[in-house]
């Protein structure tokens, strides 16, 4: 168990004003059987009104508009988060085995897949995406054997990408990080989660924040048997109790930290600061 | 009958005064059609109504069960009932709705059942609606002018009065308003059924609204008057599309979308009519399960056949598929509309292996079915009347019951050959008729 104390930092920055401004920001760390909030504050300025939500996938934050012209806005959410890895079931949801709109698989993620398979010497499969369904065929395997399978697929996978942040945009697709070995944990993580459906298993996309200073983070989340295992395809390693999680859903475009619309013709820059501490 | 043909070019003046029009996009261009009208009605007599009117509400009450079981419970899956393919990877299947109720349980308040009568008089469903069927309005008004043209031919004939539709409407709209005002929110004067928002806001004594007009505050969602007045709104009957309603919670570049209206819908503090997500329950893939659903939901056999239908997903079906192509018509499950749709027999001996590769390569996307030979409607050309292949929409309401409309849009094909009665592919259409004895 741990206790983090977390910073969350967004500023929104406009060239020119701009007004009927709608926002979502889901930096509130939800609850569940792993992470507790022990005490969360947030200022959203400016803002006619604040709401707290809460969508389909689980994930929470904050809503809220402006309606009078304004040229910025800021977030600062900081709280205290205790995160407990052990013993933690949860159930999975079929939705987590098909391919979504960042995670559609291509003719070179099949190839991935089958040189791991291969070099796994997991037994050979039919032909086509629906012939492979590894969770039947690690049904009676034990968990470590599983882990370590998995550790693998994602080392395979680390070894083809350069982390080389502006190769890649925020709408860049799995397969199309994958043919460019180049992005950033976005793009690690949709390919990984395209990688382990393609071989049916059921894989979430995750943001959220880790220990030290930076920006947000993106991992992904691997259904086994009863319970959710973090790996962090970015860097090679497995999730340990120094990641909040944010959000999670099926790729990006479900997990987004934050959403807006205004009315206006404004450029925008947008700057984001985290700071995770462990308490001792 | 006859006097219906003499008028039948005045009324079809009048329905273009009115504005009775259907837009549609060709090459991306806005393009405004009349939607002609044909003057002699589609005649359903009293006991065929009653029967496909038992039908209709029972596979829409099934719909409603589904529904509420795939966003909640999901036991149809856990059951075997319906592979998991069908639903969580449906493009109309929407996560965002997970674990949400909406008011009073109803999904599909306005379902539009496409049917078709087999030469021998069976009746097949052909597809199902249940996110914004459009068409009511058409026969609404063709009803009022004929009457107005006509009064002798509906004095002579028992013909159910369908003038009760707007009613009806609000009577759904009024069971799920969770206090305030009703509002039509369309997208706006370019969309193809412009004209039936506008009508059937006048009609239920709604407000006609655009998305500007709409605002959320503090949970709840209100109607923007003149000088700044705010009226809280209870139901929206939204003619807009799921991906487009709200750019905070589906599609983030929505320009037309009512940003946090998701979240205003989940607290309980407004109803949606039709509900968000009901696309999982009308593709064409999940058509073939809905005789399934009501033997689950309602231990009842389907009183409504579908038309033949085989699954490439099955590898049983898809056998059968490859085999006997050229005498089936394959439909993509993801596309709407008249479009996705093709005839074996149409296609060349190189145009028919093509298909069968796309077929074997995703199975999960098709679906086949035996060509229904359905009936022919006469039709009037030139001095004569001709036959045409038609199609009926029945108009099924969810408030406190479920109710079908007693009439109906009745589509039919322009073109002699074709079998395709869509409005977006150019067909026209007629009143339907329903006998009171």
């Amino acid at each position: 168990m741990k206790r983090l104390h977390f910073c969350y930092e967004m500023s929104l920055k406009l060239d020119q004003s701009v007004r009927d401004h709608h926002f979502l920001i889901r930096c509130r760390p939800m609850e569940n059987g792993r992470q507790r909030r022990e005490d969360m504050a947030v200022t959203i300025e400016p803002a006619d009104f604040v709401n707290e939500v809460i969508d389909g996938f689980g994930n929470e934050g904050y809503t809220g508009s402006i309606r009078a012209p304004h040229d910025s806005l800021s977030v600062k959410a900081e709280g205290i988060v205790r995160i407990d890895l052990s013993g933690h079931t949860e159930p999975s949801h079929p939705m987590y085995r098909f391919p979504s709109a960042f995670t559609m698989p291509d003719e070179h993620m099949d190839k991935l897949l089958k040189e791991i398979a291969a070099e796994l010497g997991w037994p050979a499969w039919g032909v086509g995406v629906s012939g492979i369904q590894l969770c039947d065929m690690w049904k009676d395997s034990p968990l470590p054997k599983i882990q370590k399978d998995l550790e693998y697929m994602m080392s395979r996978l680390y070894g083809r990408f350069i982390y080389v942040p502006g190769a890649t945009t925020v709408a860049t697709t799995a397969a199309e990080a994958l043919a460019l070995g180049q992005g950033v944990c976005q793009d690690y993580a949709h390919a990984f989660i395209s990688l382990c459906r393609l071989a049916g298993i059921p894989t979430r996309y995750a943001a959220g924040m880790m220990l030290g200073e930076g920006a947000s983070h993106a991992w992904v989340e691997v259904w086994l048997k009863d319970g959710w295992l973090g790996m962090d395809p970015t860097n090679n390693r497995l999730v340990d109790e120094t990641y909040i999680k944010l959000t999670h859903g099926r790729d990006f475009g479900d997990g987004t930290i934050d959403r807006g619309r205004f009315l206006g013709f404004a450029g925008q820059s947008q700057e984001i600061r985290v700071k995770v501490e462990e308490i001792v | 009958m006859r006097d219906m043909v003499e008028h039948m070019e005045g009324i079809n003046r009048l329905m273009a005064r009115y504005g009775v029009k259907f837009g549609i996009y060709k090459n991306r261009e806005f393009h405004e059609q009349l939607f002609p009208f044909d003057p002699l009605p589609r005649v359903i007599p009293a006991e065929e109504f009653h029967y496909l009117e038992k039908g209709l509400v029972q596979r829409v009450d099934a719909l409603n069960f589904f529904l509420v079981d795939i966003y909640g419970e999901k036991k149809i899956v856990k059951d075997g009932v319906i592979p998991e393919d069908f639903i969580f990877s449906s493009k109309g299947y929407l996560p965002q709705c997970e674990g949400m109720v909406p008011p009073k349980g109803v999904y599909s308040h306005i379902s539009g059942i496409d049917l078709v009568q087999a030469k021998e008089g069976t009746w097949y469903i052909l597809e199902d609606n249940l996110r914004i069927p459009s068409g009511a309005s058409y026969p609404m008004i063709a009803r009022e002018l004929t009457r107005q043209a006509s009064p002798r031919t509906f004095m002579r004939n028992h013909v159910v009065d369908n003038r009760n539709y707007a009613g009806m409407l609000k009577e759904v709209m009024d069971h799920v308003n969770t206090g305030g005002i009703n509002v039509v929110l369309t997208p706006g004067r370019y969309n193809a059924a412009f004209f039936e928002h506008s009508y059937l806001a006048e009609r239920s004594g709604a407000i006609l609204a655009m998305p500007q007009d709409l605002y959320v505050e503090n949970n709840r969602l209100y109607y923007r008057q003149y000088q700044g007045r705010q009226l809280q709104v209870g139901t929206v009957y939204r003619r807009l599309s799921d991906e487009y309603l709200d750019p905070l919670c589906f599609e983030p570049e929505s320009l037309i979308g009512v940003p946090g209206i998701m979240d205003v819908y989940r607290s309980g503090n407004v109803a949606l009519v039709n509900a968000p997500g009901n696309g999982v329950a009308d593709d064409k893939g999940i058509y073939y399960f809905v005789p399934h659903m009501i033997k689950y939901y309602l231990d009842q056999e389907a009183i409504l056949k579908n038309a033949p239908t085989y699954l490439a997903f099955y590898e049983s079906d898809r056998k059968w598929i490859l085999e006997h192509l050229e005498r089936l018509v394959v439909k993509d499950v993801s596309e709407a509309g008249g479009y996705g749709v093709i005839f074996g027999r149409d296609l060349t001996k190189e145009k028919l292996e093509d298909l069968k590769r796309i077929i074997m390569q995703e199975p999960r996307r098709f679906i086949a079915q035996e060509v229904v030979d359905f009936i022919d409607l006469d039709i009037v050309e030139g001095d004569g009347g001709v036959p045409r292949k038609a199609d009926l929409r029945a108009f099924v309401l969810s408030g406190k019951t479920t109710r079908v409309w007693p009439s109906g849009l009745t589509r039919f094909s322009r073109n002699p050959d074709s079998f395709v009665v869509n409005s977006s592919q150019g067909g026209g259409f007629k009143d339907t008729w329903v006998l009171s004895q």
